[in-house]
C-alpha cells in the first residue's frame, strides 16, 4: 500500500468484527511501533499487547473512551524511569509524544494490514497498570484497539486555516 | 439474559462510571454528556431485554443515543439535540406512568 494511501484513508474505526487478529500481523504492528522515531533515540517506551478476551474486557471496563469490541489492544507505556535518567525532567514530556508517534506508526501499519484501530486517552492509568501488571514506572499513555473494521467511517472535513507558508497570516474566514 | 449475567453487566458499569468520573476531571467538558448518555444506553443495554413495563422504551432509547452518540466529535449540535429528544422521551413516558 502506498504511504499517501495510508495515511489519507486510515480512519479511527469504533465497530470491529469478532475475527481474532493473527499473532504475527501483531507481530508486524508492533515492530512499527518499536520503529518509530523517539527524542535522543532513547526509546523510553514499553508495548503491551493484549489479545485474552478476558483482559481486553477488562481493560474496556476501565477505559470509557473505549466505546467498540476490539480483539486486541495495545497499551503504550512511557518508561518514566529511562526517560528521567536519560534526559531528565524534560525526558519526561518528550517521552509522551515518541509515544504518541509510535502510536500513528501502529495505526498506520495496522491499517496497511487492513487492520482497524482507534487511539484512545480515555481511560484509568492506574487501573490499566494494574490490570497489566505492569511497574510503576511505566506509565499507560495510550491504548490502540484492534480487529477487522466492520464500519468505514468517512473522513470529517479538515481545518485548511492551520497551515501557513513562511508566516502568519490572518485567515479571512475567522 | 440471567441474573448473573446482568450483575456482572452491572458490576462493569461501575466500572465505567468511576473511571468516567476520574478522566472527567482533566477531560474537555462535552465528555461529561458523553459518558452520561452512553452510561444510559449501556444501561438500557442490561435491562432492554428483562420483562417489564419499560422494555420497548429501553429499546427505543438506546437506539437513539446509539445512532448519534458518535456525533459527539463531528457535529456538536446534532449530539447536543439528540439528549433534548430522549430527555423529551423520558418525559413523555414518565407522565404515561
Amino acid at each position: 500500500m502506498e504511504l499517501k494511501k495510508a495515511i489519507l484513508e486510515r480512519r479511527s474505526i469504533r465497530a470491529f468484527s469478532e475475527k481474532p487478529i493473527e499473532k504475527n500481523l501483531l507481530e508486524e504492528i508492533l515492530r512499527a511501533g518499536i520503529y518509530s522515531p523517539s527524542a535522543g533515540n532513547i526509546q523510553s517506551w514499553a508495548f503491551f499487547c493484549v489479545m485474552n478476551p478476558k483482559s481486553v474486557h477488562n481493560i474496556i471496563t476501565v477505559s470509557p473512551g473505549i466505546v467498540s469490541s476490539p480483539v486486541a489492544i495495545i497499551c503504550i507505556c512511557s518508561d518514566q524511569d529511562r526517560a528521567f535518567s536519560r534526559a531528565g525532567k524534560g525526558g519526561t514530556i518528550l517521552v509522551l509524544m515518541d509515544c504518541a508517534m509510535a502510536a500513528q506508526n501502529i495505526m498506520l501499519r495496522a491499517f496497511d494490514l487492513g487492520i482497524g484501530s482507534c487511539v484512545i486517552r480515555s481511560f484509568n492509568q492506574d487501573a490499566i497498570r494494574e490490570i497489566l501488571g505492569a511497574p510503576e514506572h511505566f506509565l499507560p499513555e495510550l491504548l490502540v484497539t484492534l480487529g477487522y473494521p466492520a464500519q468505514k467511517p468517512s473522513a470529517p472535513p479538515r481545518r485548511q486555516d492551520v497551515i501557513f507558508w513562511e508566516e502568519y497570516k490572518e485567515s479571512k474566514n475567522e | 439474559m440471567s441474573d448473573r449475567e446482568i450483575f456482572r453487566g452491572l458490576f462493569e458499569l461501575i466500572g465505567y462510571m468511576l473511571t468516567s468520573a476520574r478522566g472527567l476531571v482533566n477531560e474537555p467538558p462535552i465528555y461529561g454528556p458523553f459518558r452520561l448518555v452512553d452510561g444510559v444506553s449501556r444501561l438500557c443495554t442490561l435491562l432492554e431485554n428483562e420483562t417489564s413495563q419499560y422494555k420497548d422504551f429501553f429499546s427505543m432509547i438506546k437506539k437513539k443515543i446509539d445512532e448519534k452518540k458518535f456525533t459527539v466529535i463531528t457535529d456538536e449540535a446534532t449530539f447536543i439535540g439528540m439528549i433534548d429528544e430522549v430527555v423529551l422521551d423520558y418525559t413523555k413516558r414518565l407522565k404515561k406512568t
